[in-house]
């Protein structure tokens, strides 16, 4: 199962208004890069709510799902286009994974357990 | 680096629990939250609604403690791990305490593992959270 997401500033706004997580980090280029950032980046909980639904999608639906966990390895910023997978392992588990158009890993050591 | 990074030998805020949360899964919350990750809401609660009733239920306490002295704009999630027994449904109140872990600074990068615990109103788990934020330099 694969998804390809490009991310956008609305995204990221939405993301951060449901979730609460309000960081400027996420918000705001300016103060982004006055943190060392290369402006605005996506919350890892967004990328891991995406790689969630994959998951979700692979189980056979997401109250299927006891076990989701990720590695953010690297950062997602507003208009890269980013490919979920989420592949069968052994019986009840999946690897998960993401990477950028450039083919950089944004989650590595990813994995879902379900039921 | 923060004072409190920077304290040596100190374990910084490792074993401090944080007083439980109780907290609404709210349908409208949850709409707008499945929708920011693109999953269909039919499909019930999305799992990683967990970011909110559990770890963000949470962590504003750890970020919030004058002790911890973690500074917000400089961290970053580094890992993150849900194990669920149960999926809440739209309406329940759960109920999610926080922990550190473990607190750990090194080479001007401080390592803080939060652990949340999300239990329902009789008490039953539902779900366990653990994050691993870096605080950089």
């Amino acid at each position: 199962m694969k998804q390809t997401v490009t991310f956008t500033n609305e995204q990221i706004a939405a993301y951060a208004a449901a979730s609460g997580d309000l960081n400027p980090i996420h918000l705001d280029d300016d103060f982004a890069r006055s943190v060392g950032l290369p402006g605005r980046i996506a919350h890892g909980m967004l990328l891991m709510g995406i790689a969630g639904t994959v998951a979700a999608r692979a189980a056979g639906g997401g109250a299927r799902l006891t076990r989701l966990q990720c590695r953010f390895a690297g950062m997602v910023v507003p208009g890269d286009a980013v490919t979920f997978a989420a592949e069968p392992a052994e019986a009840g588990r999946l690897d998960v994974s993401a990477a950028n158009q450039r083919g950089e890993p944004v989650l590595t050591k990813s994995a879902a357990e379900y039921r | 680096m923060t004072n409190a990074g920077e304290a040596g030998a100190s374990a910084g805020v490792a074993g401090r629990e944080y007083p439980a949360v109780a907290f609404v899964i709210d349908a409208d919350r949850v709409a707008a939250f499945a929708r920011a990750i693109g999953t269909d809401l039919a499909d019930g609660v999305p799992p990683t609604f967990a970011a909110v009733y559990s770890l963000g239920a949470t962590a504003p306490q750890l970020f919030g403690d004058e002790d911890a002295a973690v500074d917000f704009a400089r961290l970053l999630h580094a890992e993150q791990e849900f194990e669920w027994k149960r999926h809440p449904k739209i309406g329940e109140t759960v109920s999610s305490r926080g922990r550190v872990a473990s607190d750990i600074s090194r080479r001007g990068m401080r390592f803080v593992s939060f652990e949340t615990e999300t239990t329902g109103v009789g008490g039953d788990e539902v779900c366990r959270s653990r994050a691993l934020f870096v605080i950089r330099a």
